[in-house]
Protein backbone atom coordinates (compact mmCIF):
# COMPACT_ATOMS: atom_id res chain seq x y z
CA UNK A 1 0.00 0.00 0.00
CA UNK A 2 3.07 2.25 0.38
CA UNK A 3 3.13 5.18 -2.05
CA UNK A 4 6.56 6.74 -2.62
CA UNK A 5 6.51 10.56 -2.57
CA UNK A 6 8.95 13.28 -1.63
CA UNK A 7 7.23 14.88 1.33
CA UNK A 8 7.79 15.93 4.91
CA UNK A 9 5.34 13.30 6.05
CA UNK A 10 7.27 10.52 4.28
CA UNK A 11 10.50 11.71 5.86
CA UNK A 12 9.08 11.59 9.41
CA UNK A 13 10.32 8.83 11.66
CA UNK A 14 7.97 5.79 11.32
CA UNK A 15 7.28 5.73 15.05
CA UNK A 16 6.20 9.40 14.99
CA UNK A 17 3.60 8.53 12.35
CA UNK A 18 2.63 5.38 14.24
CA UNK A 19 2.04 7.23 17.50
CA UNK A 20 0.05 9.91 15.65
CA UNK A 21 -2.23 7.24 14.14
CA UNK A 22 -2.65 5.61 17.55
CA UNK A 23 -3.48 8.98 19.12
CA UNK A 24 -6.09 9.71 16.43
CA UNK A 25 -7.73 6.28 16.82
CA UNK A 26 -7.87 6.43 20.63
CA UNK A 27 -9.13 10.00 20.89
CA UNK A 28 -11.60 9.58 18.03
CA UNK A 29 -13.15 6.46 19.54
CA UNK A 30 -12.98 7.31 23.25
CA UNK A 31 -13.61 11.05 23.60
CA UNK A 32 -17.25 11.93 24.28
CA UNK A 33 -19.34 13.52 21.55
CA UNK A 34 -20.86 11.86 18.52
CA UNK A 35 -18.97 13.84 15.93
CA UNK A 36 -15.40 13.74 17.28
CA UNK A 37 -14.38 11.25 14.61
CA UNK A 38 -15.64 13.45 11.75
CA UNK A 39 -13.83 16.41 13.28
CA UNK A 40 -10.52 14.51 13.44
CA UNK A 41 -10.84 13.19 9.89
CA UNK A 42 -11.65 16.62 8.43
CA UNK A 43 -9.28 18.81 10.42
CA UNK A 44 -6.35 16.50 11.16
CA UNK A 45 -6.14 13.47 8.88
CA UNK A 46 -7.01 15.14 5.57
CA UNK A 47 -4.61 18.10 6.06
CA UNK A 48 -1.83 15.67 7.06
CA UNK A 49 -2.53 13.55 3.96
CA UNK A 50 -2.39 16.73 1.86
CA UNK A 51 0.97 17.56 3.43
CA UNK A 52 2.12 14.03 2.50
CA UNK A 53 1.09 14.70 -1.16
CA UNK A 54 -1.09 11.59 -1.19
CA UNK A 55 -4.50 13.22 -0.72
CA UNK A 56 -6.09 12.03 -3.97
CA UNK A 57 -4.95 8.37 -3.69
CA UNK A 58 -5.66 8.43 0.01
CA UNK A 59 -9.29 9.50 -0.34
CA UNK A 60 -9.80 6.94 -3.10
CA UNK A 61 -8.48 4.03 -1.05
CA UNK A 62 -10.22 5.00 2.20
CA UNK A 63 -13.50 5.43 0.34
CA UNK A 64 -13.09 2.13 -1.53
CA UNK A 65 -12.40 0.15 1.64
CA UNK A 66 -15.04 1.85 3.78
CA UNK A 67 -17.89 1.83 1.25
CA UNK A 68 -19.24 -1.71 1.87
CA UNK A 69 -19.28 -1.02 5.63
CA UNK A 70 -20.97 2.33 5.17
CA UNK A 71 -23.69 0.95 2.90
CA UNK A 72 -24.28 -1.95 5.25
CA UNK A 73 -24.45 0.10 8.43
CA UNK A 74 -26.72 2.78 6.93
CA UNK A 75 -29.16 0.23 5.51
CA UNK A 76 -29.25 -2.09 8.51
CA UNK A 77 -29.30 0.44 11.32
CA UNK A 78 -31.75 2.91 9.83
CA UNK A 79 -34.23 0.44 8.32
CA UNK A 80 -34.11 -2.26 11.01
CA UNK A 81 -33.91 -0.06 14.09
CA UNK A 82 -37.08 -1.32 15.80
CA UNK A 83 -38.93 1.27 17.90
CA UNK A 84 -38.31 4.91 17.01
CA UNK A 85 -39.53 8.02 15.21
CA UNK A 86 -39.88 7.29 11.50
CA UNK A 87 -38.45 9.86 9.08
CA UNK A 88 -40.93 8.86 6.37
CA UNK A 89 -43.05 5.81 5.70
CA UNK A 90 -43.40 4.15 2.35
CA UNK A 91 -44.93 0.64 2.24
CA UNK A 92 -42.72 -1.40 4.62
CA UNK A 93 -39.78 1.01 4.35
CA UNK A 94 -39.65 3.27 7.40
CA UNK A 95 -36.19 4.48 8.39
CA UNK A 96 -35.99 5.67 12.01
CA UNK A 97 -34.37 8.91 13.13
CA UNK A 98 -32.52 7.28 16.03
CA UNK A 99 -31.17 4.61 13.67
CA UNK A 100 -30.03 7.13 11.11
CA UNK A 101 -28.12 9.09 13.77
CA UNK A 102 -26.50 5.89 15.05
CA UNK A 103 -25.56 4.98 11.48
CA UNK A 104 -23.97 8.39 10.90
CA UNK A 105 -21.95 8.11 14.12
CA UNK A 106 -20.79 4.63 13.07
CA UNK A 107 -19.84 5.86 9.59
CA UNK A 108 -17.59 8.46 11.24
CA UNK A 109 -15.90 5.83 13.38
CA UNK A 110 -15.45 3.44 10.44
CA UNK A 111 -13.87 6.16 8.29
CA UNK A 112 -11.65 7.24 11.20
CA UNK A 113 -10.30 3.71 11.82
CA UNK A 114 -9.71 3.03 8.12
CA UNK A 115 -8.16 6.47 7.49
CA UNK A 116 -5.90 6.27 10.57
CA UNK A 117 -4.44 2.94 9.49
CA UNK A 118 -4.18 3.77 5.81
CA UNK A 119 -2.47 7.12 6.42
CA UNK A 120 0.26 5.24 8.26
CA UNK A 121 0.50 2.37 5.77
CA UNK A 122 0.64 4.66 2.72
CA UNK A 123 3.52 6.79 3.98
CA UNK A 124 5.69 4.25 5.80
CA UNK A 125 7.95 1.72 4.11
CA UNK A 126 7.66 -1.64 5.94
CA UNK A 127 11.45 -2.08 6.15
CA UNK A 128 12.05 1.32 7.76
CA UNK A 129 9.29 0.51 10.23
CA UNK A 130 11.10 -2.68 11.19
CA UNK A 131 14.45 -0.98 11.63
CA UNK A 132 12.92 1.73 13.80
CA UNK A 133 11.17 -0.90 15.94
CA UNK A 134 14.51 -2.64 16.44
CA UNK A 135 16.08 0.66 17.47
CA UNK A 136 13.61 1.08 20.32
CA UNK A 137 14.30 -2.43 21.58
CA UNK A 138 11.76 -4.73 19.92
CA UNK A 139 13.42 -8.18 19.64
CA UNK A 140 14.90 -8.81 16.21
CA UNK A 141 13.08 -12.15 15.97
CA UNK A 142 9.77 -10.25 15.89
CA UNK A 143 11.15 -7.99 13.18
CA UNK A 144 12.22 -11.10 11.25
CA UNK A 145 8.67 -12.53 11.43
CA UNK A 146 7.03 -9.36 10.13
CA UNK A 147 9.48 -8.74 7.29
CA UNK A 148 9.44 -12.37 6.16
CA UNK A 149 5.65 -12.47 6.23
CA UNK A 150 5.37 -9.41 4.00
CA UNK A 151 7.81 -10.98 1.57
CA UNK A 152 6.24 -14.44 1.29
CA UNK A 153 2.53 -13.54 1.17
CA UNK A 154 2.47 -12.94 -2.63
CA UNK A 155 4.40 -16.18 -3.21
CA UNK A 156 1.91 -18.17 -1.16
CA UNK A 157 -1.07 -16.64 -2.90
CA UNK A 158 0.27 -17.67 -6.29
CA UNK A 159 1.23 -21.10 -4.89
CA UNK A 160 -2.35 -21.69 -3.73
CA UNK A 161 -3.73 -20.84 -7.15
CA UNK A 162 -1.07 -22.96 -8.89
CA UNK A 163 -2.21 -25.94 -6.80
CA UNK A 164 -5.82 -25.11 -7.62
CA UNK A 165 -5.03 -25.15 -11.35
CA UNK A 166 -2.96 -28.33 -11.06
CA UNK A 167 -5.73 -30.21 -9.26
CA UNK A 168 -8.26 -28.90 -11.76
CA UNK A 169 -6.22 -30.29 -14.63
CA UNK A 170 -6.32 -33.64 -12.85
CA UNK A 171 -10.10 -33.46 -12.93
CA UNK A 172 -10.96 -31.82 -9.60
CA UNK A 173 -14.39 -30.18 -9.72
CA UNK A 174 -14.18 -26.61 -8.45
CA UNK A 175 -17.45 -25.37 -9.81
CA UNK A 176 -21.01 -26.50 -9.29
CA UNK A 177 -23.08 -26.72 -6.15
CA UNK A 178 -21.79 -25.83 -2.73
CA UNK A 179 -20.96 -29.42 -1.73
CA UNK A 180 -18.79 -29.92 -4.81
CA UNK A 181 -16.93 -26.69 -4.15
CA UNK A 182 -16.47 -27.54 -0.47
CA UNK A 183 -15.10 -30.96 -1.36
CA UNK A 184 -12.46 -29.28 -3.56
CA UNK A 185 -10.91 -27.58 -0.51
CA UNK A 186 -9.07 -30.53 1.04
CA UNK A 187 -7.07 -31.53 -2.09
CA UNK A 188 -5.88 -27.92 -2.30
CA UNK A 189 -5.24 -27.15 1.35
CA UNK A 190 -3.32 -30.34 2.16
CA UNK A 191 -0.61 -29.98 -0.56
CA UNK A 192 -0.28 -26.26 0.18
CA UNK A 193 0.25 -26.72 3.91
CA UNK A 194 2.36 -29.88 3.73
CA UNK A 195 4.77 -28.47 1.14
CA UNK A 196 5.06 -25.27 3.18
CA UNK A 197 5.88 -27.20 6.34
CA UNK A 198 8.71 -28.98 4.56
CA UNK A 199 10.16 -25.53 3.92
CA UNK A 200 10.31 -24.79 7.65
CA UNK A 201 13.23 -27.15 8.20
CA UNK A 202 15.32 -25.66 5.37
CA UNK A 203 14.67 -22.09 6.40
CA UNK A 204 15.48 -22.78 10.05
CA UNK A 205 18.84 -24.29 9.14
CA UNK A 206 19.53 -21.45 6.68
CA UNK A 207 19.01 -18.63 9.17
CA UNK A 208 20.81 -20.41 12.00
CA UNK A 209 23.81 -20.87 9.72
CA UNK A 210 23.76 -17.08 9.20
CA UNK A 211 24.05 -16.32 12.89
CA UNK A 212 20.36 -15.65 13.60
CA UNK A 213 20.73 -16.68 17.25
CA UNK A 214 23.84 -14.59 17.80
CA UNK A 215 23.71 -12.51 20.98
CA UNK A 216 26.00 -9.78 19.58
CA UNK A 217 24.53 -6.34 19.05
CA UNK A 218 23.28 -5.85 15.50
CA UNK A 219 24.05 -2.98 13.19
CA UNK A 220 21.91 -1.80 10.30
CA UNK A 221 22.82 -0.63 6.82
CA UNK A 222 20.00 1.91 6.74
CA UNK A 223 19.96 4.68 9.33
CA UNK A 224 16.58 6.21 10.11
CA UNK A 225 16.89 9.97 10.65
CA UNK A 226 15.37 11.09 13.93
CA UNK A 227 15.27 14.53 15.56
CA UNK A 228 14.89 15.66 19.16
CA UNK A 229 11.73 17.50 18.18
CA UNK A 230 10.16 14.26 16.94
CA UNK A 231 11.20 12.36 20.07
CA UNK A 232 9.42 14.97 22.21
CA UNK A 233 6.40 14.97 19.87
CA UNK A 234 6.11 11.17 20.14
CA UNK A 235 6.22 11.33 23.93
CA UNK A 236 3.50 14.00 23.95
CA UNK A 237 1.30 11.89 21.62
CA UNK A 238 1.70 8.81 23.79
CA UNK A 239 1.04 10.69 27.04
CA UNK A 240 -2.17 12.18 25.60
CA UNK A 241 -3.22 8.72 24.36
CA UNK A 242 -2.72 7.17 27.80
CA UNK A 243 -4.45 10.10 29.55
CA UNK A 244 -7.45 9.76 27.21
CA UNK A 245 -7.75 6.05 28.00
CA UNK A 246 -7.47 6.68 31.76
CA UNK A 247 -10.01 9.55 31.61
CA UNK A 248 -12.49 7.44 29.65
CA UNK A 249 -12.14 4.43 31.96
CA UNK A 250 -12.59 6.48 35.17
CA UNK A 251 -15.54 8.35 33.63
CA UNK A 252 -17.13 5.03 32.70
CA UNK A 253 -16.56 3.66 36.21
CA UNK A 254 -17.99 6.74 37.95
CA UNK A 255 -21.12 6.75 35.80
CA UNK B 1 6.56 -20.03 33.13
CA UNK B 2 9.00 -17.70 31.39
CA UNK B 3 11.22 -20.64 30.51
CA UNK B 4 8.25 -22.45 29.01
CA UNK B 5 7.41 -19.44 26.85
CA UNK B 6 11.03 -19.19 25.69
CA UNK B 7 11.02 -22.84 24.76
CA UNK B 8 7.99 -22.30 22.53
CA UNK B 9 9.87 -19.74 20.45
CA UNK B 10 12.59 -21.91 18.97
CA UNK B 11 14.12 -21.01 15.61
CA UNK B 12 11.73 -23.47 13.98
CA UNK B 13 8.73 -21.72 15.51
CA UNK B 14 10.00 -18.32 14.36
CA UNK B 15 10.30 -19.69 10.83
CA UNK B 16 6.91 -21.37 11.03
CA UNK B 17 5.01 -18.22 12.05
CA UNK B 18 5.43 -16.21 8.78
CA UNK B 19 4.54 -19.31 6.77
CA UNK B 20 1.44 -19.82 8.92
CA UNK B 21 0.32 -16.21 8.40
CA UNK B 22 0.80 -16.58 4.64
CA UNK B 23 -1.26 -19.80 4.78
CA UNK B 24 -4.04 -17.92 6.61
CA UNK B 25 -4.25 -15.33 3.87
CA UNK B 26 -3.81 -17.74 0.93
CA UNK B 27 -6.56 -20.11 2.13
CA UNK B 28 -8.77 -17.17 3.10
CA UNK B 29 -8.60 -15.93 -0.49
CA UNK B 30 -9.02 -19.39 -1.94
CA UNK B 31 -12.28 -19.78 -0.02
CA UNK B 32 -13.49 -16.48 -1.44
CA UNK B 33 -12.55 -17.68 -4.94
CA UNK B 34 -14.52 -20.91 -4.43
CA UNK B 35 -17.46 -18.82 -3.12
CA UNK B 36 -17.85 -20.82 0.08
CA UNK B 37 -19.83 -19.31 2.96
CA UNK B 38 -17.01 -19.66 5.53
CA UNK B 39 -13.82 -17.72 6.33
CA UNK B 40 -11.24 -20.44 7.13
CA UNK B 41 -8.68 -17.66 7.60
CA UNK B 42 -7.16 -18.97 10.82
CA UNK B 43 -5.89 -22.42 9.76
CA UNK B 44 -2.26 -21.28 9.99
CA UNK B 45 -2.83 -19.77 13.43
CA UNK B 46 -4.41 -22.99 14.71
CA UNK B 47 -1.55 -24.95 13.17
CA UNK B 48 1.10 -22.95 15.06
CA UNK B 49 -0.89 -23.30 18.28
CA UNK B 50 -1.08 -27.06 17.78
CA UNK B 51 2.58 -27.51 16.82
CA UNK B 52 4.36 -24.93 18.99
CA UNK B 53 2.08 -23.99 21.88
CA UNK B 54 -0.43 -21.41 23.13
CA UNK B 55 1.88 -18.37 23.29
CA UNK B 56 3.26 -18.91 19.82
CA UNK B 57 -0.33 -19.40 18.59
CA UNK B 58 -1.45 -16.17 20.23
CA UNK B 59 1.45 -14.21 18.71
CA UNK B 60 0.71 -15.69 15.28
CA UNK B 61 -2.95 -14.68 15.47
CA UNK B 62 -2.24 -11.15 16.62
CA UNK B 63 0.51 -10.55 14.03
CA UNK B 64 -1.55 -12.12 11.24
CA UNK B 65 -4.37 -9.63 11.73
CA UNK B 66 -2.09 -6.65 12.33
CA UNK B 67 -0.10 -7.36 9.16
CA UNK B 68 -3.28 -8.01 7.21
CA UNK B 69 -4.39 -4.64 8.58
CA UNK B 70 -1.81 -2.99 6.33
CA UNK B 71 -4.09 -3.99 3.44
CA UNK B 72 -7.43 -4.16 5.23
CA UNK B 73 -7.73 -2.14 8.47
CA UNK B 74 -10.90 -4.04 9.43
CA UNK B 75 -8.85 -7.14 10.28
CA UNK B 76 -6.45 -5.19 12.47
CA UNK B 77 -9.23 -4.09 14.82
CA UNK B 78 -9.84 -7.76 15.69
CA UNK B 79 -6.24 -8.74 16.36
CA UNK B 80 -7.03 -9.67 19.98
CA UNK B 81 -9.70 -12.14 18.80
CA UNK B 82 -7.17 -13.87 16.54
CA UNK B 83 -4.72 -13.99 19.45
CA UNK B 84 -7.29 -15.75 21.64
CA UNK B 85 -8.01 -18.24 18.84
CA UNK B 86 -4.29 -19.09 18.63
CA UNK B 87 -4.09 -19.35 22.43
CA UNK B 88 -7.04 -21.75 22.62
CA UNK B 89 -5.63 -23.83 19.75
CA UNK B 90 -2.39 -24.10 21.71
CA UNK B 91 -4.21 -25.21 24.85
CA UNK B 92 -6.13 -27.76 22.76
CA UNK B 93 -2.81 -29.03 21.40
CA UNK B 94 -1.42 -29.38 24.92
CA UNK B 95 -4.44 -31.48 25.88
CA UNK B 96 -3.77 -33.73 22.87
CA UNK B 97 -6.89 -32.68 20.93
CA UNK B 98 -5.06 -32.94 17.62
CA UNK B 99 -3.41 -36.30 18.30
CA UNK B 100 -5.99 -38.44 20.03
CA UNK B 101 -8.82 -39.91 18.04
CA UNK B 102 -12.20 -39.53 19.64
CA UNK B 103 -14.80 -42.31 19.68
CA UNK B 104 -17.33 -41.74 16.93
CA UNK B 105 -20.32 -41.56 19.29
CA UNK B 106 -18.73 -38.51 20.90
CA UNK B 107 -18.59 -36.72 17.56
CA UNK B 108 -22.26 -37.56 16.98
CA UNK B 109 -23.16 -36.21 20.42
CA UNK B 110 -21.20 -32.98 19.92
CA UNK B 111 -22.75 -32.36 16.51
CA UNK B 112 -26.26 -32.95 17.82
CA UNK B 113 -25.86 -30.75 20.92
CA UNK B 114 -24.32 -27.95 18.85
CA UNK B 115 -26.97 -27.77 16.12
CA UNK B 116 -29.69 -28.20 18.77
CA UNK B 117 -28.50 -25.24 20.86
CA UNK B 118 -27.93 -23.14 17.76
CA UNK B 119 -31.51 -23.78 16.64
CA UNK B 120 -32.87 -22.94 20.09
CA UNK B 121 -30.83 -19.75 20.13
CA UNK B 122 -32.11 -18.59 16.74
CA UNK B 123 -35.71 -19.50 17.51
CA UNK B 124 -35.57 -17.70 20.87
CA UNK B 125 -34.30 -14.66 19.04
CA UNK B 126 -36.82 -14.64 16.21
CA UNK B 127 -39.70 -15.21 18.64
CA UNK B 128 -38.72 -12.44 21.02
CA UNK B 129 -41.30 -9.72 21.45
CA UNK B 130 -40.53 -6.09 22.25
CA UNK B 131 -43.22 -4.02 23.99
CA UNK B 132 -43.71 -0.26 23.71
CA UNK B 133 -41.28 0.56 26.50
CA UNK B 134 -38.52 -1.22 24.60
CA UNK B 135 -38.41 -4.17 27.01
CA UNK B 136 -37.67 -7.44 25.22
CA UNK B 137 -39.21 -10.70 26.39
CA UNK B 138 -37.87 -14.01 25.20
CA UNK B 139 -40.12 -17.06 24.95
CA UNK B 140 -39.66 -19.80 27.55
CA UNK B 141 -38.04 -23.08 26.54
CA UNK B 142 -41.28 -24.99 27.08
CA UNK B 143 -43.10 -22.70 24.63
CA UNK B 144 -40.38 -23.18 22.05
CA UNK B 145 -40.34 -26.96 22.39
CA UNK B 146 -44.11 -27.28 22.08
CA UNK B 147 -44.42 -25.06 19.03
CA UNK B 148 -41.30 -26.18 17.14
CA UNK B 149 -40.98 -29.85 18.14
CA UNK B 150 -40.39 -31.06 14.57
CA UNK B 151 -37.69 -28.48 13.88
CA UNK B 152 -35.83 -29.55 17.01
CA UNK B 153 -35.96 -33.23 16.04
CA UNK B 154 -34.64 -32.35 12.57
CA UNK B 155 -31.89 -30.20 14.15
CA UNK B 156 -30.74 -33.08 16.36
CA UNK B 157 -30.69 -35.46 13.40
CA UNK B 158 -28.80 -33.00 11.19
CA UNK B 159 -26.33 -32.35 14.00
CA UNK B 160 -25.80 -36.06 14.57
CA UNK B 161 -25.21 -36.57 10.85
CA UNK B 162 -22.69 -33.69 10.77
CA UNK B 163 -20.96 -35.25 13.76
CA UNK B 164 -20.84 -38.69 12.19
CA UNK B 165 -19.71 -37.77 8.68
CA UNK B 166 -17.81 -34.52 9.17
CA UNK B 167 -16.27 -34.75 12.61
CA UNK B 168 -15.64 -38.51 12.27
CA UNK B 169 -12.86 -39.41 14.69
CA UNK B 170 -11.74 -35.82 15.18
CA UNK B 171 -14.30 -35.16 17.88
CA UNK B 172 -11.83 -33.63 20.34
CA UNK B 173 -10.49 -31.13 17.78
CA UNK B 174 -14.07 -30.39 16.73
CA UNK B 175 -15.18 -29.65 20.31
CA UNK B 176 -12.25 -27.30 20.87
CA UNK B 177 -13.04 -25.58 17.57
CA UNK B 178 -16.67 -25.07 18.57
CA UNK B 179 -15.70 -23.67 21.98
CA UNK B 180 -13.12 -21.38 20.35
CA UNK B 181 -15.76 -20.14 17.90
CA UNK B 182 -18.19 -19.31 20.71
CA UNK B 183 -15.48 -17.42 22.61
CA UNK B 184 -14.47 -15.58 19.42
CA UNK B 185 -18.08 -14.56 18.75
CA UNK B 186 -18.48 -13.18 22.27
CA UNK B 187 -15.24 -11.20 22.47
CA UNK B 188 -15.41 -9.77 18.94
CA UNK B 189 -18.97 -8.46 19.30
CA UNK B 190 -18.19 -5.33 21.41
CA UNK B 191 -15.64 -4.05 18.85
CA UNK B 192 -17.90 -4.88 15.93
CA UNK B 193 -20.84 -3.12 17.57
CA UNK B 194 -19.02 -0.06 18.93
CA UNK B 195 -16.46 0.68 16.22
CA UNK B 196 -18.18 -0.62 13.09
CA UNK B 197 -21.84 -0.07 13.99
CA UNK B 198 -22.45 -3.82 13.97
CA UNK B 199 -21.61 -4.60 10.36
CA UNK B 200 -18.82 -6.52 8.64
CA UNK B 201 -19.44 -5.27 5.10
CA UNK B 202 -19.98 -8.85 3.93
CA UNK B 203 -22.77 -11.39 3.44
CA UNK B 204 -23.17 -12.15 7.15
CA UNK B 205 -24.68 -8.67 7.54
CA UNK B 206 -27.95 -10.16 6.31
CA UNK B 207 -28.01 -12.15 9.55
CA UNK B 208 -27.48 -8.98 11.59
CA UNK B 209 -30.33 -7.33 9.69
CA UNK B 210 -32.58 -10.32 10.41
CA UNK B 211 -31.81 -10.24 14.13
CA UNK B 212 -32.27 -6.47 14.31
CA UNK B 213 -35.62 -6.78 12.55
CA UNK B 214 -36.76 -9.36 15.11
CA UNK B 215 -36.08 -6.96 17.94
CA UNK B 216 -32.51 -7.70 19.08
CA UNK B 217 -30.28 -4.92 20.38
CA UNK B 218 -27.17 -3.99 18.39
CA UNK B 219 -24.68 -5.84 20.60
CA UNK B 220 -26.98 -8.86 20.93
CA UNK B 221 -27.56 -9.03 17.17
CA UNK B 222 -23.84 -8.91 16.41
CA UNK B 223 -23.21 -11.61 18.99
CA UNK B 224 -25.99 -13.71 17.51
CA UNK B 225 -24.54 -13.31 14.03
CA UNK B 226 -21.14 -14.41 15.35
CA UNK B 227 -22.68 -17.33 17.24
CA UNK B 228 -24.18 -18.61 14.00
CA UNK B 229 -21.10 -18.25 11.77
CA UNK B 230 -18.02 -18.43 14.04
CA UNK B 231 -18.35 -21.82 15.81
CA UNK B 232 -18.92 -23.66 12.54
CA UNK B 233 -16.03 -21.87 10.88
CA UNK B 234 -13.60 -22.53 13.73
CA UNK B 235 -14.74 -26.15 14.00
CA UNK B 236 -13.85 -26.62 10.32
CA UNK B 237 -10.46 -24.90 10.83
CA UNK B 238 -9.59 -27.14 13.78
CA UNK B 239 -10.72 -30.19 11.81
CA UNK B 240 -8.53 -29.25 8.84
CA UNK B 241 -5.53 -28.88 11.16
CA UNK B 242 -6.36 -32.26 12.69
CA UNK B 243 -6.34 -33.72 9.18
CA UNK B 244 -3.04 -32.01 8.32
CA UNK B 245 -1.31 -33.21 11.47
CA UNK B 246 -2.59 -36.71 10.78
CA UNK B 247 -0.79 -36.75 7.42
CA UNK B 248 2.46 -35.19 8.66
CA UNK B 249 5.48 -37.46 9.04
CA UNK B 250 6.06 -38.35 12.71
CA UNK B 251 9.60 -36.95 12.41
CA UNK B 252 8.23 -33.43 11.92
CA UNK B 253 5.84 -33.54 14.85
CA UNK B 254 8.50 -34.83 17.23
CA UNK B 255 10.18 -31.42 17.29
Amino acid sequence: MYVARESGLHRLHPLTKGSLSLLLLVTGLLLPGNWTSYFLVLFVILPVAYWGKILRNFIGIVWGISLPFILSVVIIQSLFWGKGTPIFEFWIIAPKQEGAIFALVSVGRIILVMAGFILFAMTTRPDTLMISLKQVGVPSSLAYIIVTTLQIIPRFQSKAFTILDAQRSRGLETEGNILTRARALVPIILPLVLSSLVEVEERAIAIEARGFNSKKEETSLIEIPDTNGQIILRRVFIVITILTIIARVTWQLLK
Amino acid sequence: MLDNIKKEFSTRTLVLIPIAIAINIAIGELVVRLKLPVYLDSIGTVLVGALAGPWAGALTGALANLIWGLFNPFAAAFFYVAAVIGLLAGLAGKRGAFENESPRWLSVLVGAVFVFSLTMFILAFTNATTDDTGFTTYPSMAELFSSYAIIFVVAILVGAAIGYFLLQRGGYAGIWGLVTGVVAAIISAPTAAYVFGGVTGSGTDLLVAAFRASGGGILASVMAQGAVSDPFDKMLSFMVVWLILGSLPARFKAR
